[in-house]
């Protein structure tokens, strides 16, 4: 027998074995089916890879701590390298596989899936905290365990006008000037552009031309240059911390001479490593503790990273594993209450579950999650954070809820 | 002349039963078959997982096909049809949420149907302006300017004007109805899959009817030697540009018939990758083959799916299995490139046409 004709058998028998195993029932007993989609390889990997780690691990906290009343979850977790056709078939094998509940990633996808599901009545817990999927009278099943993008943004901005611009040597002379630095083809980063202009324009910004810095770049000084020319007091980024770093560092090296505020995944414990001196004084909301700080629940955390991964160091953790433990933490409350009160369908999921959350809180610094039927963000209080001596210091919280509270309650859900 | 082997006995009598499709009863009755297959039973014995990965090799087929004719029958080295896909997609998008179209035909759910013939018109379009560099280049050089269709249709005009168009969230959110056939809304996996297979067999029908006429002659002349057939008359810069409209046409029907699927769009569905993995899909399948081409998507989205499948089970044991499958998917990719190109450089269909031989001839094949 040759060579090629033993490949060809072997590669035979192979290809058989796995379509025998693939066409293979897949149920299990006593299980509750959660599906995970995430980005180890793609245009987020920078931020998805803790995220992920964050997911496996607290799946397992709950599983030592009784699963959902007894019976233990069940996690599927698949890279689908932030490509939406990825995405799109991976859902479905979820709910072929009689997931109860997916943990999904991106914006982009969670939004080309919103309608399916929406139909298909499937609790998403997503990593998108965009603002357009917080109207449960568009996005019912749609869920995040953070306040959202758009939230963050005009809290944000707040801040930066309440506390730095009256410091600044032009403050009462001029209108403060403001820029957005961020990928125009990425629904992440662009998702919350409508509603940070509109709290520009609230608080009597110039609004200057957008510049558009990829996910992938390295090099933004054309951006910088171009922004220059507007000569900005402020520059909100929309990226994640690689691109992040890459413009604030470009900034810093030509001179721009504005402050930056940063949306919340390019915001972490890794852009001062990256961006050094560039990063002093940027700020930026997070949606929960950073990796170590002391506040409650961390040490499960932390425990269960090292038990877990103890290849990763915990120096190297950064606040991504909290956004997942967050998430993670806040379906399993989800889970164990529908399934006290009538089962784990997903109207129930919703309804008897995250609809039931009236400042529930799961610690690790997120804020008490109150979902309501009418409205699913979280909390209307945000903090900011500014990077102090190359550490991430609390500058202000921002109530946005009380400081406008017809906009609030009327006007800005969704958007 | 015909490729078909004909039972003992049996011949053309004239140049119309040669250029029959199919040209015996055993064949047609396997066409029968197959097209029962497909429209019954794939839709009834699928679920909607199965269906959603059918979609997606639909798509890949309908966007290899451009790549396909390009590459495979005309010489044409492309790598940026992806953008063509995305002019398809954000031409039909756009015509249905922004255009006034009249009552009537919004009634009559033609909105759609009309968009996706546009779309295929202005990717057709799009196409041909891509592909004017090849009146002076080919080879390598025009690779780098096929690529250009990438940075320039979808990082510049797309994403930095088109996609701007009435505001984020709001034009290119596709609400649940907007996707309409006559009286059917395109709302499930099922009708996405029934939309699909006949785009496909549409579009499959029409290349493979043009490589049978002059056109296609004359391509596959400038794919052997365009030097050669600009000697014998044909008028190569024309059939070049032809060759890239046709291309484009199909890519913007991929476009078009993409959006069926999605709620949402953005320049983030039409990376640079996917023109790459298309390549990718006809050289698996086989270069100058309308079969390689349906052959190479299979290959690259169900075989891919199985493999994944297939080790699910032993990811009890290993967790991580499952997290690292695209890291694993990838490799594949590329693996399979490598051992095609060098095991069976004319693709599956080479491969498919000696088991044919192998079965028409059996017993007597030497």
């Amino acid at each position: 027998m040759n060579l090629r004709n033993m490949c060809l058998k072997m590669f035979v028998l192979i290809f058989a074995v796995v379509m025998a195993a693939g066409f293979s029932a897949t149920a299990g007993a006593a299980e509750v089916k959660v599906g995970a989609l995430n980005d180890m390889t793609g245009a987020t990997s920078d931020v998805g890879k803790d995220y992920a780690l964050g997911i496996a691990e607290a799946i397992h906290y709950a599983n030592d701590n009784g699963g959902v009343n007894g019976k233990q979850i069940k996690l599927y977790q698949f890279d689908y390298g932030y490509r939406v056709p990825e995405a799109l078939t991976k859902y479905k094998l979820f709910k072929r596989l009689g997931a109860v509940a997916v943990l999904g990633w991106g914006t982009g996808d969670t939004e080309a899936l919103s309608p399916t599901v929406t139909k298909d009545k499937m609790p998403y817990v997503s990593a998108s905290y965009s603002g357009h999927l917080t109207d449960p009278a568009k996005t019912p099943y749609n869920l995040f365990a953070a306040t959202d993008y758009s939230s963050n943004a005009r809290a944000a901005i707040t801040a930066w006008f309440d506390e730095k611009w009256p410091k600044h040597k032009d403050y009462g002379k001029r209108k403060p000037r403001f820029v957005c630095s961020y990928m125009f083809a990425s629904p992440y980063c662009s998702a919350p552009i409508k509603a940070i202009k509109d709290q520009a324009a609230i608080l009597g910004f110039d609004i200057g031309p957008d510049q558009d810095v990829s996910l992938f770049a390295i090099d933004t000084k054309s951006q910088v240059l171009a922004m220059k020319d507007f000569k900005p007091d402020l520059v909100w980024h929309g990226n994640t911390t690689m691109s992040v770093a890459a413009t604030v560092r470009d900034a810093y090296a030509l001179g721009l001479g504005a402050d930056h505020i940063v949306n919340n995944w390019g915001f972490d414990e890794n852009l001062p490593r990256l961006a050094g001196k560039a990063s002093e004084n940027v700020m930026g909301a997070a949606v929960c503790a950073f990796y170590g700080e002391n506040v409650p629940m961390m040490d499960k955390v932390v425990a269960y990273g090292q038990k877990y991964n103890p290849g990763v160091l915990k120096e190297k953790r950064l606040v991504r594993t909290i956004q997942g433990w967050a998430n993670v933490l806040a379906l399993w409350e989800a889970l164990k209450r529908a399934d006290k009160s009538g089962g784990l369908s997903g109207e129930n999921i919703l309804k008897k579950g995250f609809e039931t959350m009236e400042n529930y809180d799961i610690g690790l610094n997120v804020p008490p999650l109150t979902y309501t039927a009418t409205d699913h963000r979280v909390a209307g209080k945000v903090p900011i954070y500014e990077i102090a001596d190359g550490n991430i210091k609390l500058l202000k919280v921002v109530d946005l809820k009380t400081r406008w509270p017809d906009k609030w309650a009327k006007e800005w859900i969704g958007w | 002349m015909s490729t078909t082997f004909l039972p003992c006995g049996v011949y053309h009598q004239n140049y119309a039963q040669e250029h029959g499709w199919w040209q015996t009863r055993f064949i047609k009755a396997k066409m029968i078959l197959l097209f029962v297959v497909l429209f019954v039973g794939i839709p009834f014995g699928a679920d909607s997982y199965w269906l959603s990965v059918y979609n997606q090799v639909g798509y890949t087929i309908l966007g290899a096909l451009g790549v396909q004719l390009l590459i495979g029958f005309c010489g044409q080295v492309t790598l940026g049809h992806a953008a063509f896909l995305a002019v398809g997609a954000y031409t039909s998008t756009l015509l249905i949420l922004e255009f006034p179209w009249p009552q009537l035909l919004i009634k009559w759910g033609l909105a759609y149907p009309l968009s996706i013939i546009i779309a295929a018109v202005m990717s057709g379009i799009c196409s041909v302006l891509f592909g004017l560099p090849s009146a002076r280049v080919k080879g390598f050089y025009l690779i780098l300017t096929t690529m250009a269709a990438q940075f320039i249709i979808v990082d510049f005009i797309i994403t930095q004007y088109v996609s701007q168009i009435g505001g984020r969230g709001q034009a290119f959110s596709l609400p649940p109805g907007t996707i309409k056939v006559g009286p059917w809304v395109i709302d499930n996996d099922l009708k996405v899959y029934y939309m699909m297979i006949v785009l496909v067999i549409l579009c499959v029908t029409i290349v493979v009817n043009l490589l049978r006429s002059r056109a296609g002659r004359a391509w596959v002349a400038i794919r052997d030697n365009d030097i050669s057939a600009e000697v014998m008359g044909i008028n190569v810069v024309k059939y070049k540009l032809l060759a890239f409209f046709v291309a484009g046409f199909i890519g913007g029907i991929a476009g078009a018939f993409w959006i069926s699927n999605l709620a949402a769009i953005s320049p983030e569905h039409f990376p640079w990758f996917w023109s790459l993995w298309l390549v990718g899909v006809i050289l698996i399948g086989g270069v100058g083959s309308i079969h390689g081409t349906i052959f190479g998507s299979i290959f690259m989205v169900v075989v891919m799916e199985l493999l994944q499948l297939g080790i699910m089970p032993l990811a009890d044991t290993y967790p991580k299995l499952l997290m690292d499958f695209l890291f694993i998917k990838e490799a594949a990719f590329g693996l399979a490139i490598c051992a095609f190109m060098i095991f069976e450089p004319y693709g599956l269909a080479y491969r498919w046409g000696q088991i044919k031989n192998y079965f028409n001839l059996w017993p007597f094949s030497y």
